[in-house]
C-alpha cells in the first residue's frame, strides 16, 4: 500500500486531530498563570496559560469574556474552565476557556459566600420553621424566570399535563450574568403585588456555571420576603444555592418544581367523584335511618293501642261479671224466691200476706201460685 | 399606588374542604333529617362548582408588565 492509496489532506488531518482532541477530554478545569492577554476588537480574549514546565494557547470568546469582567493582568494565577481543541488554520492546539477565576479572587469569593451564608442563617432565613406548605390546588402561580429560557416552557408543559386549571403569570427576569440579581430582586418584589398563591423561581438547565444570582444576598432576602410559598428551581443537580435554602421547597429542575406545585387533575377529579358518591350515600343512608325509625315508631304505636284495647276489654269483662253477680236472677238461682202480689207488687212484710189472699212466688225459672193460710 | 390585576380566588381548595366536611357530617348519625337534607344540598352545590373548576379547559400563561408609572398589567404570551 503506497502513499497514494490513502492520502490525507492537511485539512483532513487537522479536522481528524481536532475531533480526537475535542472528544478526548471534554470540559476541564486547569490552573495556571496568565501571560500576554490580548483583547481583540471583536471582544474575544487571547492569552497563554503556563506553569513551570508547559504552556497552552487560550482563546476566550466574547460571550464568555463579557461575563468574566476585566482581562487578567500578566502573571495572574487563575482557574480556567474550558476544553481543548485544534485551531485548524494554524494547526495549533488551543484551549477554549469558558470561565476564568483568579485563585485569589476565588478565595475571596468563597469566603464571601461563607460570610453571607452565616448571616442569612443567623437571620433565620434557612430555618425549617419558616417553611410554608404549598397550596394544594393553586389557581394562580407566579413564575419568576427568563422570558425565553427553557424553564418557563418546562413549567407550562407540566402544568398543561397535570393541572390545566392553572393560570401562570410570568414575571420576566434575567437569571444569569450581569444584572440578573437586580432583576430577580425587582421581580420578587413585584410578585408581592400580584394576587397569586404560589411563586416558582428558577432557571433552566444549559449554562450551569453561573449560579451567582441565586447566591446573592439581596435575592435571598427578597425571596424570603415573598408573601406566598416559594419553590426554587435553579436547575442544578449538585450545587445547592442559598436561594434553594431560603425557598419553602427546593426542586432540582423547573419541571420538578411544576410537578411539586401542581396536583394531578385526574387524581383531584377522582377525589371529587368519591366525595360525590359519599355525599349521595350519606344522604340515602340518613333517609333510610329515618324511615327505619319511623317504622319502629309505628310498631310501638300499634303495640300501645293493642295493649289499651286489651286492657279495656278485660275491664269490661270484669264489669260484666260484677253486673251479672248483682242480677236478681242469680239470687233466685241460689234458691231464693220473691213473693209478689197479683198486681206485681213485691211482698216484703208479714202484713203483706193476709190469710187467704193469693200471691205468686217468683223463682228462677218461673212463677208459682200460692196463698197464705 | 397600583392595584394588582384581578384574579379568581383560590376557591377549589375551599370547596373540596367544605365538601369533605359535609360528607363527614352526613356520615355521622347524629343529624336530624332536615339538617341532613340541607347539608346535602350544600354538598351538591360545592360538588357542582368544584367539577366546573376541574373541567376548566386550558392553562393560561400571561406575562406581568409594569408601566412607567408603576401600574401592573397582564400581557398575553405564547406559552
Amino acid at each position: 500500500m503506497g502513499p497514494a492509496d490513502e492520502v490525507f489532506s492537511i485539512s483532513d488531518l487537522t479536522a481528524a486531530v481536532r475531533t480526537v482532541l475535542e472528544g478526548g477530554l471534554g470540559t476541564v478545569w486547569v490552573r495556571g498563570e496568565v501571560v500576554q492577554c490580548k483583547v481583540h476588537g471583536s471582544g474575544h480574549w487571547y492569552f497563554t496559560l503556563r506553569d513551570s514546565a508547559a504552556q497552552a494557547r487560550c482563546a476566550m470568546w466574547r460571550t464568555y469574556s463579557q461575563r468574566a469582567g476585566r482581562p487578567p493582568a500578566d502573571g495572574t494565577e487563575v482557574f480556567a474552565q474550558g476544553r481543548p481543541t485544534l485551531y485548524e488554520a494554524k494547526g495549533e492546539f488551543q484551549f477554549v476557556v469558558y470561565r476564568l477565576l483568579s485563585t485569589a479572587g476565588l478565595g475571596d469569593q468563597q469566603r464571601g459566600l461563607e460570610r453571607l451564608k452565616a448571616a442569612l442563617d443567623k437571620d433565620g432565613l434557612f430555618d425549617a420553621s419558616r417553611k410554608r406548605p404549598l397550596p394544594r390546588y393553586p389557581s394562580r402561580v407566579a413564575v419568576v424566570t427568563s422570558r425565553d429560557g427553557a424553564a418557563l416552557h418546562d413549567i407550562v408543559t407540566v402544568a398543561r399535563n397535570r393541572w390545566p386549571a392553572a393560570e401562570l403569570l410570568l414575571v420576566a427576569s434575567r437569571v444569569q450574568g450581569d444584572g440578573a440579581a437586580g432583576d430577580l430582586v425587582a421581580a420578587l418584589k413585584l410578585v408581592n403585588r400580584l394576587q397569586v398563591e404560589l411563586c416558582i423561581v428558577g432557571r433552566g438547565g444549559g449554562g450551569r456555571e453561573d449560579l451567582a444570582a441565586f447566591n446573592d444576598e439581596a435575592v435571598c432576602r427578597a425571596l424570603a420576603a415573598v408573601r406566598v410559598p416559594t419553590v426554587s428551581a435553579v436547575g442544578h443537580e449538585t450545587d445547592v444555592t442559598f436561594a434553594d435554602l431560603v425557598a419553602d421547597l427546593r426542586a432540582p429542575t423547573p419541571s420538578a418544581a411544576a410537578e411539586l406545585a401542581f396536583p394531578d387533575i385526574r387524581a383531584v377529579r377522582r377525589l371529587a367523584g368519591d366525595l360525590g358518591a359519599r355525599l349521595a350515600g350519606g344522604l340515602s343512608r340518613r333517609t333510610r335511618l329515618a324511615a327505619e325509625r319511623l317504622e319502629r315508631t309505628g310498631d310501638r304505636l300499634e303495640v300501645a293501642l293493642t295493649d289499651t284495647v286489651a286492657r279495656h276489654r278485660h275491664w269490661a269483662d270484669r264489669l260484666a261479671a260484677q253486673l251479672d253477680a248483682l242480677s236478681p236472677l242469680r239470687v233466685l238461682e241460689r234458691g231464693y224466691a220473691v213473693p209478689r202480689a197479683q198486681d206485681g207488687r213485691v211482698l216484703r212484710r208479714v202484713a203483706d200476706f193476709p190469710a187467704g189472699r193469693p200471691f205468686s212466688l217468683r223463682v228462677a225459672d218461673g212463677d208459682v201460685p200460692a196463698h197464705a193460710d | 399606588m397600583t392595584t394588582p390585576p384581578p384574579g379568581k380566588p383560590a376557591a377549589l381548595a375551599d370547596e373540596l374542604a367544605r365538601l369533605e366536611e359535609i360528607v363527614r357530617r352526613l356520615e355521622a348519625d347524629d343529624l336530624d333529617l332536615d339538617a341532613a337534607l340541607a347539608l346535602f344540598e350544600q354538598g351538591v352545590a360545592c360538588l357542582r362548582s368544584a367539577r366546573e373548576r376541574l373541567a376548566a379547559a386550558e392553562v393560561r400563561v400571561r406575562t406581568v408588565l409594569e408601566d412607567a408609572n408603576g401600574t401592573l398589567r397582564l400581557g398575553e404570551i405564547d406559552g
